[in-house]
């Protein structure tokens, strides 16, 4: 068909251009299907962004017009020291109990995998797993419990006749107690990840090694390790966009003695925002978190060499 | 992908038998012993306490079995505090909102596996880059855009947020692309709409993961606590998370007039984490199958 008419470039755009819209036409039913998801995000993802972003320039009163004051309410934020604060505990907390829990994980794996003991093994799956089910109301709920004076953790130190320790009432013990109780809910999450991609190791590699006289041990250095490293990247590259996202947790297990030492970013922004309806201090707030994930993930991503799925 | 994790094929088992050293099986079963009581114990410790009467949960001990069996903080919290509306109220807005994402995030799967779509790259892009948005960041504009769309305190707005998720929708796409696309081409041949080819073909074939993310959103949905916790304010519209918030905080703070037994609290949870038992032991192969695929395709 093009041998024919080879005409001027116009024509041919022409064509094209037809051709797009009787595609995009006969395509009319797909794109009918998408539009839900579209109204979503335009409505509920896209403009609160934007939203954000104009506020944070603004100061928004209750009544009346917002007026643009530049970037006073950054200069507010950053000058802010509980913002400060907020900031160094986000990434110091969030950063740690990321690597404890791959750490955690990690050591989980090899070891479950070792179990041949088929019930023991689902046992253990299952315990340590269920708790990623729950939500942190739940989970902080039951440790607020467990952890407080009277609470077993406590009753039992006494009964080994050693002191109570003061869970919530010791600033000391506010990032602790944060990092154990992440791990408790998360790690059996991240050790199912890991196993799946221990099972998938062809079991040819263990004998081949095995022949030539590798120990268990370096079979495990040596195969499982390598093996699961890809899925612990990801992990990695997955759990650094969360890193600066603790919230839940902190809000229901902060006491007022530790609240200092574990809040949050997001925290910060719910306390002004929310609390004290400082719209234009807490939407510059933010903006700057957004705008560190944005460049922790592209960091991280690098670092892991970190390529998302091209398939799309 | 389902990988099954829980099994392992015999041949394997014995080519790699009796490599460790007895001293090392014994170690790692040690290992394991700890993790498991550590993970055990406290969940033994609340099912305890809110199994015991209202003394019995006082006494300050290493509760692992009930003192003083007694169900009396069951019935006071789920009809004394009305724990039996935020019940209804979790369970209403998570299966409804569940029923609706599935819907929506299947027909936006089907979607982006059409090899032809005009327009195809840049709509999976777009669904990526919300994906990338921490979302929770901007919680202060979902606030204000809510009580713009007079959504504050409502049921809509509790189903409304959260409705549509980038992740369930490359998940789905993931299931959706292991269908023949013969079978597809032969439904268009036969002149059947699209809508047709989608519901008659693609769902049953696709239908583990289409329970993976059914059973994912609505985990989700069950524990979603941020946007409850912004939008609601009227007690008969709590649901499950916010109620459990105001019950586990330590009482010593408010005064004293309102205290609740640490049975009652407890029962709370066991109440609000049932129905997650027991949709894992019903559902556990598709669950993991899916967040394993999820983080896989990342």
């Amino acid at each position: 068909m093009t041998a024919v008419a080879a005409p001027n470039k116009r024509e041919n755009k022409r064509r094209n251009n037809r051709r797009l819209r009787r595609k995009l036409w006969q395509y009319k039913g797909i794109y009918l299907m998408i539009l839900p998801v579209f109204m979503y995000f335009a409505i509920f993802t896209f403009y609160p962004l934007g939203l954000g972003l104009v506020q944070s320039f603004q100061k928004v009163r209750l009544i009346g017009a917002a007026t643009f004051i530049g970037i006073e309410n950054y200069d507010k934020v950053l000058g802010d020291p509980i913002f400060r604060m907020s900031f160094i505990n986000s990434v110091v907390v969030g950063t740690v109990s990321l690597f404890i829990n791959l750490a955690i994980a990690m050591v989980l794996t090899v070891s479950v995998n070792e179990v041949r003991h088929k019930p023991g093994k689902s046992l253990i799956q299952t315990v340590t797993f269920l708790p990623y089910l729950f939500s942190w109301t739940v989970v902080g709920g039951m440790w607020l419990l467990i952890l407080s004076h009277n609470g077993m953790v406590n009753e039992f130190l006494v009964k080994l006749g050693l002191e109570r320790m003061m869970f919530f009432t010791s600033p000391a013990w506010g990032r602790p107690v944060i990092l154990f109780t992440n791990a408790w809910k998360q790690a059996g999450y991240f050790t199912v990840l890991l196993l799946a991609s221990v099972v998938s190791i062809d079991p040819i590699i263990y004998e081949a090694a095995r022949i030539d006289g590798a120990s268990r041990m370096r079979q495990v250095r040596y195969i499982i390790i390598p093996q699961v490293w890809p899925t612990i990247k990801t992990l990695l590259v997955l759990g650094a966009t969360g890193v600066l996202r603790n919230f839940d947790q902190v809000l229901i297990m902060n006491r007022p003695a530790t609240k200092d030492s574990i809040r949050t970013l997001l925290l910060y922004i719910y306390e002004e925002g929310i609390t004290k309806m400082k719209i234009g201090t807490a939407t510059a707030a933010a903006t700057v978190v957004m705008a560190t994930t944005l460049i922790i993930t592209v960091v991280v991503r690098r670092l892991a060499k970190y390529e998302q799925d091209a398939s799309y | 992908m389902k990988a099954a994790i829980f099994d392992r094929p015999e041949k394997v088992s014995k080519s790699f038998r009796n490599q460790m050293t007895l001293w090392q099986r014994g170690a790692n079963w040690l290992l394991l012993l700890i993790v498991f009581l550590v993970m055990m114990l406290p969940l033994v410790n609340v099912l305890a306490i809110s199994l015991s009467n209202n003394m019995g949960s006082q006494v300050a001990d290493v509760t692992l079995w009930p003192r003083e069996f007694s169900t009396e903080g069951y019935t006071f919290i789920w009809s004394a505090r009305n724990l039996a509306r935020a019940f209804t109220n979790s369970s209403v807005v998570a299966v409804l909102g569940t029923l609706i994402t599935t819907s929506i995030c299947a027909m936006a799967g089907y979607v982006l596996i059409q090899r032809d779509l005009p327009f195809r790259r840049g709509i999976a892009t777009a669904i990526l880059v919300t994906m990338m948005i921490p979302g929770d960041l901007t919680l202060v504009s979902i606030f204000s855009l809510n009580k713009a769309l007079g959504l504050i305190d409502s049921y809509a707005g509790l189903v409304l947020n959260g409705l549509v998720s980038g992740f369930s929708i490359m998940l789905i796409r993931n299931y959706f692309l292991s269908v023949p696309e013969s079978l597809a081409e032969s439904g268009r041949i036969d002149n059947a709409s699209e809508l047709r080819i989608f519901l008659a073909i693609y769902i049953p074939l696709a239908l583990p993961g289409l329970a993976a993310i059914t059973f994912l959103e609505f985990i989700g949905k069950w524990n979603s606590f941020m946007i409850p916790l912004i939008i609601t304010n009227k007690p008969e519209l709590y649901t499950l998370p916010i109620i459990l918030r105001q019950l586990t905080q330590p009482t010593d703070s408010t005064s004293g007039v309102d205290y609740i037994y640490p049975n009652a609290r407890m029962a709370a949870i066991v109440i609000t984490i049932t129905p997650l038992i027991l949709l894992y032991s019903v559902a556990q192969r598709f669950l993991i199958g899916g967040l394993t695929l999820g983080a896989a395709k990342g």
